[in-house]
């Protein structure tokens, strides 16, 4: 894999967890009733459009890197996510959350590869 | 490091089954896993045309397949983002994994494509997965 390769897919995976992150928060901020919701349709927009940026160079990534390398990728997004969320929006999971993280992630290179 | 998810914070839905977050990330699975197969059905009426416009993923939106696929992707996003209201965003995540059960079964049956050991042992996988995270939200749930 080239550079410019590794770094669109890094750009592209931190897209997918900071697109995730905002639209949780745009949710959670929702819940809020006058002045503490103020924003909630701003960060919608931001979660929705950094979620566009990771479709789009996903895609352009799928013609040009064989797929049994880009999978691996894929199924590290939910332990970033998991790690996303621990850092910015001070989620915690218990081992059994862990493990299911762990598990599903192996199951879908498994599935991505074949 | 807390042993808990900071569930008591996150507010409750609205009483009645179809506003259980749970089964809202369930349809988003299933919606998702049935776009995919639409968005592929739609494509394949347009294999053999090299034109720039299938190359854009424009051509394509030429079938109803493609529209349909659209639109349950569309729909699938609505009950995301509800989900997200309620639960945790790294386990919600995690458990939208399932799509990656129900795509390759749906291509089987609708799609005619075959499942390999390698993509078996990977659904397997996923569903232990999902039972362990569906585990450690019951333990959550006990503690609230």
């Amino acid at each position: 894999m080239s550079l410019l390769a590794w770094l669109v897919v890094i750009v592209s995976q931190l897209a997918l967890v900071a697109g995730q992150i905002f639209l949780k928060r745009a949710m959670s901020r929702r819940e809020h009733r006058g002045e503490k919701a103020r924003g909630w349709i701003g960060l919608l927009v931001i979660g929705i459009t950094t979620m566009t940026v990771w479709f789009l160079l996903w895609l352009g990534l799928m013609p040009r890197i064989d797929l049994s390398k880009l999978m691996p990728f894929e199924g590290i997004s939910p332990l970033l996510i998991v790690l996303g969320a621990a850092a910015f929006l001070h989620e915690r999971l218990n081992w059994r959350g862990w493990a299911g993280v762990g598990l599903t992630c192996l199951g879908v290179v498994l599935v991505s590869a074949s | 490091m807390h042993d808990h998810l900071p569930a008591a914070a996150l507010p409750k839905p609205a009483p009645g089954l179809f506003w259980n977050p749970y089964l809202q990330i369930f349809l988003t699975v299933l919606l998702t896993a049935a776009a995919q197969i639409l968005l592929k059905v739609g494509g394949n009426h347009y294999v053999g045309d090299n034109s720039i416009w299938s190359w854009l993923g424009l051509a394509e939106l030429g079938s109803w397949w493609t529209w349909a696929g659209i639109l349950a992707f569309v729909a699938s996003f609505g009950g995301w983002l509800y989900a997200l209201r309620f639960l945790p965003l790294g386990l919600a995540f995690a458990l939208t994994n399932g799509v990656h059960i129900f795509v390759p079964i749906g291509s089987w049956l609708f799609l005619g494509e075959h499942i390999g050991l390698l993509r078996a042992s990977g659904i397997l996988l996923i569903i232990i997965g999902i039972v362990f995270l569906a585990q450690s939200v019951a333990k959550v749930e006990e503690k609230v």
